[in-house]
């Protein structure tokens, strides 16, 4: 495979998990400031307001962005005991169906949540208490989502190159931790 | 398939909900079968109950319209502080305005069933509130963005959250305190996590507005004599019903929390006037925020109001 | 064919699509997606749910927990809190019989109470024991089998992962599922460390021994083990007290987590990547299992298969302890190929409606909790089974020298205490209730 077009996309998908992860730490700071803020109410601070529907909003982000990642480093369970002992070219097309399936979720994924975007941005839902559309924190996901569906029409490309020179060119990743 | 976000047990799951599928489901001869589905079983959370059915993911839902704050405008009317009477009357005055005005607008893509209101709602806090000044610097869970309004005005935090979420907050002490009506206080074990109760004399704290709607499309399906059937059991009187229950059940979980010894605080008539006071800014602020939706927010007001009078002349 | 015999179905298409290694949240999705359309007989249901799915379920508050615990663990091990503890643990008890063994029990003890996963326990603290193993002459198989074992601590002692999914699927308090756990945990720790002294007993070849550390060293090691003690009590504790919800306290304990590693220095720029990279791919698995499952069990749900089943079980008048039981042995055999994560996802929405029903002479919630503690000790107990014991391949993986059969050999002491310690809870459910009664 073309390595220009590989460190493109490993570059993607690590910016996009290390994106998601500095989002993740502002979320730690906006909690921990709302918390401080809380029980200091009788000093006159208080929460941040909203401070709820920010984490929400902000964790489905973090999340689509991890997802790329986490696909391209094989980090997705799978119970391989029963394969292990199969011929190493049939696991090839079984990671490549596996790849595929998982190429086509995401992109039903990603064009639902597109779906999804446009029906908030119609009803002018919003949130509770900050009363920020919602559809802004829809639009924010759907951006990493529609990033993601090109690192997974990438691990396709990547799969059937491997079958076609049967040669596997990313090991499974187990040590994912949990 | 009827989902919904309260347990089976709940007064409306079991006295309406459950009673309506059974009555659609003789009268049909069983043509029309009715799947209840409770406490979100089918999967989402309850703000997709709306889509859900809009969708056709499931066929018929029941659902608070504030948990979609901004889909339904113009429902949040009779939602402002103070305005509820009586659920009836109220859910009688929100007919005539939702056949008027909402139902090819707001609800235009879904085949709505009823609309209603709750009984009249309260407070429920871990300390006793008595003032509008004791509501300060409480955390307070707002069933809607009218009650929310409103709980800013009094200088509390609002906290937004489904009704399912209220117990294991209230027994955390994310939040102090709730509105909350009696009848589902019981439902989500309100008056055993907190022990005082703030009700008032003549108009209610708040009430909130339900909707339960069926499919365009699966409606639409239907042959003409099932069609009837379903209209047979739905729209005003139905609605109105739904309110009775409501507020019927409101009398014994409160019996049951006097004798638990809990704190009921009857706030009289001079008193309560002096919170309808406190909240009446936001009648000027959600008029406001109406005009810029493009209603108009005083207008809105007069209309509810004036339907209120109508269906309280028409109940003496 | 009717929506309970499609329902039935796909449970076996299921696993037999896990079994040829398609990715479990995968094959969670595909099942229940095809399966909802063929109960409707139309696609766009299940399509038109996808529109609100994902994101409800990305951005589910609870579930912001994950990230946070899985982010302040790797703070904690760059904190270097994981050496502080085992130190601690082998000056106290290094010297006796197998006491370095059993102060890597203790230090994963320490380490199961600020980190919420089994398989960070067992690497961060294989990472830190095993070379102090090898070198006061431990072997291999006893080694391997300690931190393996050692491992599920952390997810036994409260904060836990598994738990929180429990609590999200079933609708229980979280705070006393923590408390409950509490003591089963430590049970958990004391029959490893018993074990350890059979074992030693048994086979005194396979122990080393290390002279005694003097007290003025044993009290300076453990007052480096302050910080551990402190995240632990703000975050169970404050939780508990209902100063914070169990998301803002993960927040809290991954702040001061993450303070105290960059105020010894290691946390760096590097080393902060690495975290999040960490972080991003176990959080990616998560969340794709947890949305796979939840699309697989919205099928269920629609298939009527829970009810249906539940109300046969009723039926039937069996004994209430023999479903259990067979209910647990069931999760013990599905733990030899699965990880525990998935499984609760999986069966919890099946055998819960089962089992609620049933009369054990405890109150729903109390049952609930009981339940809770009880599936989250058999499905650890998968982890360190054979032949798929993922905290077994991790620690093989870290030990060069050592055999993988010996490893599985090492953990069998390990998996006996794990049995009799499940019976002894079954049978006294107070064991685990007495600590939640008492505070609440
Ligand atoms: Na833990
Ligand atoms: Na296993």
């Amino acid at each position: 495979m073309n390595s220009k077009i590989k460190v493109a996309v490993e570059w993607l998908a690590r910016t996009l998990a290390l994106l998601g992860g500095f989002v993740l730490i502002s979320m730690i700071i906006i909690t921990c400031v709302s918390i401080f803020g809380r029980t200091l109410i009788n000093i006159g601070l208080g929460p941040i307001p909203g401070d709820f529907e920010l984490i929400e909003a902000l964790a489905a982000f973090v999340v689509f962005a991890f997802l790329p990642w986490c696909q391209i480093t094989r980090g997705h369970a799978a119970v391989d005991i029963f394969t292990a002992f199969l011929p190493d070219n049939f696991n090839r097309w079984i990671d490549l169906i596996a790849e595929i399936l998982m190429g086509l979720a995401i992109f039903i994924i990603a064009w639902k949540l597109w779906d999804g975007t446009i029906s908030k941005t119609k009803y002018g839902e919003t949130t509770f208490i900050l009363q920020f559309p919602i559809w802004w924190a829809y639009a924010l996901s759907l951006s990493v989502a529609l990033l993601g569906c090109l690192v997974a029409f990438y691990m396709i490309i990547l799969r059937i190159i491997e079958v076609i020179y049967g040669k596997t060119e990313i090991n499974s990743n187990s040590g994912a931790v949990h | 398939k009827l989902h919904q976000f309260l347990p089976g047990q709940a007064t409306v799951p079991k006295q309406v909900l459950q009673v309506w599928g059974a009555k659609i489901e003789e009268q049909s001869k069983g043509r029309i079968k009715i799947q209840h589905y409770p406490s979100m079983q089918l999967g989402g959370k309850p703000p997709e109950l709306i889509d859900q059915v809009i969708d056709g993911v499931v066929d018929i839902i029941w659902t608070v319209n504030g948990y979609t704050p901004g889909r339904f405008p113009r429902t949040e009317v009779f939602e402002l502080p103070f305005i509820q009477k009586d659920a009836q009357e109220t859910t009688q005055a929100l007919w005539t305005m939702f056949e008027k005005d909402m139902k090819d607008n707001e609800f235009k893509d879904m085949h709505v069933l009823g609309v209603w209101v709750h009984g009249p709602g309260l407070l429920h806090s871990d300390k006793p509130v008595k003032t509008v000044e004791d509501m300060k610097g409480l955390k307070v869970r707002g069933g809607s963005r009218a009650i929310n309004m409103m709980l800013k005005q009094f200088g509390a935090t609002a906290v937004g959250m489904p009704v399912p979420a209220v117990s294991e907050a209230l027994s955390k002490g994310v939040i102090n305190a709730t509105t909350i009506p009696w009848e589902v206080a019981a439902a989500v074990k309100v008056p055993e996590l907190v022990s005082n109760h703030t009700e008032f004399t003549g108009n209610a704290l708040y009430t909130v507005t339900f909707v339960m709607a069926m499919n365009k499309e699966k409606y639409a399906s239907l042959p003409d004599d099932l069609k009837k059937i379903i209209d047979d059991n739905s729209g005003l009187e139905f609605s109105v019903n739904a309110a009775k229950i409501m507020q019927d059940f409101d009398a014994p979980v409160r019996a049951k929390a006097v004798e638990q010894g809990n704190n009921i605080i009857v706030l009289n008539a001079d008193e309560s006037a002096v919170w309808a006071a406190a909240a009446a800014p936001v009648y000027d602020t959600w008029a406001k925020e109406m005009d810029d939706k493009g209603f108009d927010g005083k207008a809105l007001i007069a209309e509810a109001k004036a339907l209120l009078l109508k269906s309280s002349k028409m109940s003496n | 064919m009717s929506s309970l015999e499609i329902g039935i179905w796909s449970f076996p298409i299921l696993m037999v699509l896990i079994f040829i290694r398609i990715p479990i949240g995968l094959s969670m999705l595909i099942t229940g997606f095809v399966g909802s359309f063929l109960i409707g007989d139309n696609w766009l249901p299940i399509l038109a749910k996808f529109k609100n799915e994902t994101y409800s379920t990305f951005s589910s508050y609870s579930l912001t927990i994950i990230p946070l615990f899985l982010l302040m663990g790797q703070f904690a091990r760059l904190g270097g809190m994981s050496q502080a503890l085992f130190k601690a643990a082998e000056t106290w008890m290094g010297h006796k019989k197998g006491g370095v063994a059993m102060a890597a029990i203790g230090a994963c003890a320490g380490f199961g109470a600020i980190c919420g996963s089994s398989l960070a326990t067992a690497a961060t603290m294989g990472q830190v024991a095993l070379p102090e193993l090898k070198r006061y002459g431990y072997s291999g198989k006893l080694a391997t089998g300690t931190l393996a074992a050692g491992g599920t601590l952390g997810i036994l002692i409260p904060p836990s992962f598994v738990l929180v999914i429990f609590a999200i699927l079933t609708e229980q308090n979280i705070a006393k599922l923590f408390i409950a756990a509490l003591v089963p945990g430590l049970l958990a720790a004391v029959g490893y460390i018993i074990a350890i002294s059979i074992y030693v007993r048994i086979y005194p070849e396979s122990a080393g021994s290390r002279e005694r550390a003097p007290y003025s060293e044993r009290f300076k090691a453990l007052l480096e083990v302050w910080p551990v003690l402190a995240i632990f009590l703000i975050v169970v504790g404050g939780i508990y007290m209902g100063i914070f919800t169990p998301t803002e306290g993960a927040a809290v304990g991954a702040a001061g987590t993450g303070i105290l590693a960059l105020l010894n220095g290691g946390l760096t720029k590097e080393t902060l990547m690495d975290s999040i990279l960490e972080t991003a791919a176990s959080t990616g698995m998560i969340f794709f299992i947890v949305f796979g499952a939840s699309i697989y069990n919205g099928f269920l749900a629609l298939s009527q298969v829970p009810q249906e089943v539940a109300e046969w079980v009723v039926m039937l008048g069996l004994n209430p302890w023999m479903i259990l039981t067979i209910i647990l042995i069931i999760y013990m055999v599905l733990g030899c190929v699965m990880d525990s994560l998935s499984m609760i996802l999986l069966t919890i929405p099946i055998f819960f409606p089962i089992v609620s029903v049933l009369d054990f002479g405890l109150s729903p919630d109390e049952f609930a909790i009981w339940f809770g503690v009880l599936v989250l000790i058999v499905v650890e107990v998968g982890l360190i089974t054979p032949p798929v014991g993922m905290n077994l391949f991790v620690i093989n993986s870290m030990a060069k020298e050592t055999k993988l059969s010996d490893t599985f050999r090492g953990v069998i002491p390990f998996i006996t205490s794990d049995l009799i310690r499940t019976i002894i809870l079954v049978i006294f459910p107070s064991i685990t209730l007495f600590l939640m009664r008492w505070l609440y």
